[in-house]
């Protein structure tokens, strides 16, 4: 979609409001401020303004009919603060929405997030959904993908070129108090990147299918996960087998031994070349990479998230090409003085010794390390009050990403005042020390507000 | 002709498609657009007030309490039941974290918000590289088609 039509449409979604019964306009504005001063370096100084806007407008002309908008503009009033630009923004959504009071049938037009299955995207297009009898559930969605523009040149013509349509369904089946399964497809592009007027080896393009669970068969059991396959056409390889054409399984167990204690396992297996198929980003999530991720952890859980929870927690990671890593510790959070307050606190341990090589370019070094964290949050009607410090620190100094530090630390301290039910103000601090920069203190101011605008009258 | 016949025949086929899948549509009622009492500060749990099944859902009330595996993995949940979270959640909220393209990291915007269990706290560039070497998959969910114009800056 060109710029110009963007704004059309915008203008367009934003004078539908006017005939809105309902509308909520909720807005952030932020004023950043940071200096920088690298080592070999000028000293920079950088001041971003940005502003979030969002609008709900509802009961349009029907009681089924809204309009929701958010996106976010930014301007630099010192250095730029991302490569070259001094100015920013995105629309980050903008549809119609149109609700049946029956079968939570609704009907989308504009641009949304659409997350069915296989695929969270974001989509200007039109999207449908409703339940059918027999506990049946379909929905769909068309349109033509949201086009970001990250890469060079050329990268980026091939990627808007194979990016002309995006669609996907998906089909679910409910049965009382035993939850939900379901199949998904996605497809995002017509044309595979052999098809590209100079044939090339990324492909920008990606077809999945997938199938998701929520098995809930008693109160003590919650079962969710996922797989996504891959079945885009691929070559086939010069040498060896071909690689799993399953990009992820993703499944996630709890179970509630008692009101106040529970367990929870997860397992995770991707992989890569299937999983990071249609990237933007192939430099990073390279498409030919063969190898896989598995992951398996669990948690246990003590208390309740009203009160005072105790959480202790392992998590195993294995990367073909890396190793093994494993993390393990536990949290705290309490809740109290009618959850005015709030605190929380936690310490970690990652272990990476297996690691076989961590980068093909250099000596191998650890990445193990320890992280700790601590908050505490007071908000009252009027006035709100928080801190919140995180310090990691690392077993091998010779990573060269860490410029000879063995650790490093973040401090945020945030104040602020609800002057009016609709208007709050606040401040956050930041103090750091890290690899990067010799000292890293930033400020941010902060303004929220939430108008709404119901008319009298009407139904 | 030939191709008047088949666009007749696609018509009719599409027509008597829809038909018969408006008598399949389920007559149960809307879940509610709002919920009807605002709710408290900190994390819902849903079956505090509610035990039975949410109807037309297949899942009781209490697959939705806001537990803490709930809140760092709840795309199922988002995935299959989107209409129960708008319920309580405007999609801005879901973009605090999962929009297409930010303008900061979800830590910063919510600065004084610590009890919200953001992504990347403190200072993540030491972190992605040592996180991203050992598990890139976690980052390829919200990085990998988008939200990577500051990735591109060292990953080209």
């Amino acid at each position: 979609m060109t710029q110009r039509t963007n704004v059309v449409l915008l203008a367009a979604l934003i004078t539908a409001t006017a005939g809105a019964q309902d509308v909520n306009v909720y807005g952030t504005t932020m004023a950043q401020m940071w200096k920088q001063d690298v080592p070999g370096f000028d000293k920079t100084s950088y001041a971003p303004a940005t502003q979030f806007l969002g609008i709900d407008a509802t009961k349009l002309g029907t009681e089924a009919l809204s309009l929701h908008l958010f996106g976010w503009g930014r301007v630099d009033l010192g250095e730029a603060t991302s490569m070259g630009k001094k100015s920013d923004g995105n629309l980050t959504y903008g549809y119609l929405q149109y609700r049946f009071a029956e079968a939570n049938a609704e009907i989308k037009a504009g641009r949304f997030a659409i997350n069915q299955g296989a695929g969270m995207e974001q989509v200007d297009g039109i999207s449908a959904r409703t339940d059918l009898k027999h506990g049946f559930v379909v929905s769909f969605f068309a349109g033509k993908p949201v086009i970001y523009k990250s890469q060079d040149p050329a990268d980026q013509r091939n990627y808007e070129f194979q990016h002309d349509v995006i669609f996907g369904g998906r089909v679910g089946w409910r049965l009382s108090r035993m939850g939900e399964v379901g199949v998904s497809y996605l497809q995002d592009g017509s044309t595979a990147a052999k098809d590209l007027p100079i044939a090339s080896i990324v492909d920008y393009s990606r077809r999945q299918v997938g199938a998701d669970i929520h098995f809930v068969p008693i109160a003590a059991i919650d079962f969710t996960g996922r797989t996504i396959w891959d079945v885009a056409h691929h070559a086939e390889p010069l040498s060896g087998t071909a690689p799993s054409r399953i990009a992820e399984h993703d499944y996630t167990m709890l179970v509630k031994i008692a009101p106040l204690f529970s367990m929870t396992g997860d397992f995770t297996e991707r992989n890569f070349q299937a999983y990071y198929a249609g990237t933007n980003m192939p430099s990073l999530f390279r498409p030919d990479e063969r190898g896989k991720h598995r992951g398996y952890g669990g948690k246990i859980l003590l208390g309740s998230a009203a009160s005072l929870l105790v959480t202790a927690d392992f998590r195993s990671t294995n990367r073909d090409s890396f190793g093994e890593a494993n993390r393990f510790g536990g949290d705290v959070r309490w809740t109290g003085m009618d959850s005015k307050l709030q605190a929380g606190f936690g310490a970690h341990r990652v272990t990476t010794q297996n690691v076989l090589k961590v980068d093909r370019q250099v000596p191998s070094y650890s990445l193990s390390h320890r992280e700790i964290r601590a908050w505490v949050m007071y908000e009252t009607g009027r006035y709100s009050a928080s801190l919140d410090g995180i310090h990691q620190s690392f077993d091998d100094q010779h990573n060269p990403n860490l410029n000879g530090k063995k650790a490093q630390s973040e401090l945020v301290a945030s104040l602020g005042a609800r002057l009016t039910p609709s208007v709050k103000v606040s401040g956050d601090l930041t103090y750091g020390d890290n690899p990067f920069f010799k000292k890293d203190v930033r400020a941010l101011l902060r303004a929220e507000y939430r108008f709404s605008l119901a008319r009298k009258g009407g139904k | 002709m030939n191709r008047r016949i088949a666009l007749l025949s696609f018509a009719i086929t599409l027509g008597l498609g829809v038909l018969t899948a408006c008598g399949m549509v389920s007559t149960e009622k809307s879940f509610a657009a709002v919920h009807p009492q605002e709710l408290g500060a900190g994390r819902p749990s849903c079956s505090v007030c509610h035990e039975d099944e949410l109807k037309g859902s297949g899942k009781t009330y209490a697959a939705f309490n806001h537990s803490s595996t709930f809140v760092k993995d709840h795309k199922v949940q988002a995935g299959q039941d989107a209409n129960v979270c708008a319920t309580c959640h405007s999609q801005s909220f879901c973009a605090d974290c999962h929009a297409g393209k930010t303008v900061m990291k979800p830590s910063t915007k919510l600065g004084g918000r610590p009890d919200r269990a953001t992504p990347h706290p403190g200072n993540y560039l030491t972190m992605h590289r040592i996180e991203g070497k050992i598990d890139p998959s976690s980052c390829f969910k919200c990085h990998g088609r988008a939200n990577n114009d500051k990735c591109t800056s060292c990953h080209r």
